[in-house]
């Protein structure tokens, strides 16, 4: 008998030091040459943040648990038969003649793309849980770099870090919240959201980003179920919710100063082409039942009238000057052929983001 | 009497001292602990005590589209876990089983040439079940058994990571909710061969909800869980006269999705079949020695999620007849 007591607690002894380690994040790169940072800190982190600590989220999947695509593939238009439903929502991206589109359905599942095009490296960060998609210049203080999905969440945001420092940065406040680059605000990379019909109605020589990405993974299901109808479905809670529009409306968000303007897809519904003055800028915003881009007039432009044009061709709007503008602000025919309006600071986005981070945020009526 | 109750409470102090020796934690509920597995210990009679100490290996790295197995091994959870259970028999038919545990729950990302580890690690949840034995209601040599229980919240939920985040539900040693739990088994043993023991287990865990999640700031719940196993075991006399008693499970698991203020989750909960081949040997009159593992033959997940990939657990069992044996503590020299 005595025997038997004795087995059991040793068992026990045993099982609980097998068990025993700490409790903490640990990034352990397998040849110490990958940038992670200084070792002393978290995770490549410093404790110092700009935003609530206790409003970041563990999303779950961990870093590195939904994967960047760092070498993406593309297929031309005629390639895409069968493949691309024409309603299939889609970020579309010009630099010179280099003109990308990169489905929701693909991004959906990694969340950011590093990309090169031509001499311009960009990433281009999508959170499928705030709507929103932004590109950033992946040169970062004269460093080229990478951006990877950080498995973190603020106010249901994705939270990329960079793997040059291993820097938090917040894809909505555009600025980097944590790490040795804190307080870094990123250069900005005009970025159109449309459905794939319209942009490849723009640019039919356009490329656009394969499902042969590296990854296996469910393209064309979207994982979270009716969370994009669904107004009281949120992953985490917010610092502030905004009820003065339903949580899950697209709105176009114009960002300047810590302060937000926002446009709804019904103020220009049918296509408009609206002036308007924010934050001491004036503006011009235009779009239709998919689209909404905007630009920052200056004392020229701000003299000329605007008109929505869009047919299915580049053109996306013309002034009183006979100039046509494409969706990026760039003159393509006209007086002001070759000329480019200077575009804002600006997303589409879930409302109840923008109520979270900018909580003074304007709603253009 | 009086010394025997004495005993009794000194054994179950003993192994209390055990656990609580660990650093307090979490234990995650859903796909990790083996809760159920590790519930049912028979009735062997009225003052039997039973003790089980167990380690349990869990391993989740496959990743799963409904029923299609993604070729994605990057993901990684592994949860290891100490058994800790006790079971007394009152009397022929009424006893009283609990399970406690302690957790080491890890995530582990291996991708772009790195490796992100998370880990929390600490007492898990418990639980408490009462059981009646009903024998001979399917004539000689048979028994059913029913029962009711709790899964006692006992494991932290709000386990940090080094800067301070907490960690996500599933990661936690805890679920911080008090869940019912309704048991039920059968067993039955043919005169063509008595050795043979038929069986079959259901466990239905009704849960309840966390609210104070995030500090109270969300109500998180895990979603109902069924499990039913149909097994079949023998026993053998082999070397030495060991009696070694091999065994082959099958078992069902469904479990639905968990909520969040009352808003399913997707990407939660599923469907699964597992094979659970085991040996248990008797390395004396009182003391076993069993092992066991669970391979899955189907996984259908709800969404995309990690799935079991294997399970492999190992402990001794204790009986002591305390109508029978004298235990002296004080005869330990530990």
């Amino acid at each position: 008998m005595k025997n038997s007591i004795l087995l059991l607690f040793l068992s026990a002894l045993f099982i609980i030091s097998c068990s025993s380690s700490d409790n903490s994040i640990n990034s352990l790169p397998d040849d110490g040459s990958s940038g992670q940072g200084d070792p002393d800190t978290q995770g490549g982190t410093t404790n110092e943040w700009l935003i609530p600590l206790s409003a970041v989220r563990d999303g779950g999947p961990g870093r590195d648990g939904i994967p960047s695509i760092d070498n993406p593939k593309f297929l031309s238009v005629n390639e895409t038969p069968g493949l691309l439903a024409e309603e299939v929502r889609v970020v579309g991206i010009k630099i010179g003649n280099e003109v990308r589109a990169y489905p929701h359905y693909i991004l959906d599942w990694h969340e950011i793309v590093n990309d090169d095009l031509g001499s311009s490296s960009v990433a281009i960060t999508y959170c499928p849980l705030t709507g929103t998609a932004i590109g950033w210049d992946r040169v970062v203080g004269g460093n080229k770099t990478s951006f990877g999905v950080s498995g973190l969440l603020y106010n249901n945001n994705v939270i990329p870090f960079d793997r040059s420092t291993n820097s938090n940065w917040s894809q909505v406040r555009l600025e980097c919240v944590n790490g040795s680059l804190i307080g870094e605000k990123p250069e900005v990379i005009k970025v159109v959201e449309t459905n794939w019909f319209i942009w490849k109605s723009m640019y039919p020589n356009t490329k656009v980003l394969s499902t042969d990405t590296g990854f296996s993974r469910s393209y064309g299901v979207y994982p979270y179920g009716d969370y994009r109808t669904n107004n009281a479905y949120l992953i985490f809670p917010l610092t502030r919710d905004d009820g003065r529009l339903p949580r899950k409306e697209r709105v176009h968000a114009i960002v300047d100063e810590g302060n937000s303007r926002v446009y709804r897809f019904n103020s220009l519904s049918g296509g408009k082409a609206i002036k308007d003055v924010f934050n001491r800028k004036e503006l011009l915003i235009v779009g239709g039942n998919e689209t909404i881009v905007s630009f920052e007039l200056d004392s020229e432009t701000s003299l000329l009238e605007f008109e929505y044009i869009f047919n299915g061709s580049e053109a996306y709007f013309k002034d009183n000057e006979g100039t046509e503008w494409n969706v990026f602000g760039e003159g393509i025919s006209g007086r002001g052929n070759g000329k480019k309006l200077k575009p804002s600071k600006s997303f589409i986005a879930y409302w109840f983001s923008i109520g979270a981070f900018y909580p003074n945020a304007e709603i253009f009526e | 009497m009086k010394v025997r109750t004495m005993k009794v409470q000194m054994l179950f102090f003993l192994v209390t001292i055990l656990f609580i020796s660990s650093v307090k934690s979490q234990t995650c509920c859903s796909g990790g602990i083996p809760m159920s597995n590790n519930l049912g210990l028979e009735n062997l009679g009225k003052g039997v005590l039973q003790l089980g100490v167990n380690y349990d290996f869990n391993n989740l790295n496959t990743l799963n589209a409904g029923t299609e197995n993604l070729d994605d091994d990057s993901r990684q959870r592994i949860t290891h876990s100490a058994l800790f259970n006790a079971a007394y028999s009152f009397t022929n038919n009424l006893s009283i089983e609990a399970l406690f545990t302690w957790v080491n729950q890890r995530r582990i990302i291996d991708q772009f040439g790195n490796t992100d580890l998370q880990q929390t690690n600490g007492i898990g949840d418990a639980v408490i079940l009462a059981k009646y034995s009903f024998t001979k209601i399917l004539g000689e040599s048979s028994a059913v058994s029913l029962g009711i229980g709790a899964k006692i919240p006992l494991g932290s939920y709000e386990e940090v990571d080094g800067i301070g985040i907490t960690y996500i539900a599933d990661l936690q040693p805890g679920s911080g909710a008090w869940d019912m739990i309704l048991f039920s088994a059968i067993s039955k043993n043919f005169n063509f061969r008595p050795s043979t023991t038929f069986s079959g287990r259901a466990i239905y865990r009704s849960t309840g909800a966390n609210t104070d999640y995030l500090g109270g700031a969300q109500v998180y719940e895990y979603g109902n869980e069924i499990q039913l196993f149909a097994g079949v075991s023998d026993q053998f006399l082999v070397f030495n006269k060991k009696l070694i008693s091999p065994g082959l499970t099958l078992k069902y698991r469904k479990a639905n999705k968990d909520e969040i203020d009352g808003i399913q989750l997707n990407n939660t909960g599923g469907n699964w079949i597992f094979l659970l081949p085991s040996l248990s040997i008797d390395l004396s009159q009182n003391v076993s020695f069993q092992t066991k593992a669970e391979l899955p033959i189907i996984s259908d997940v709800d969404g995309t999620q990690l799935t079991p990939t294997y399970r492999l657990s190992g402990g001794f069992l204790i009986k002591l007849n305390l109508k029978k044996n004298k235990i002296n503590f004080n005869d330990l020299q530990l």
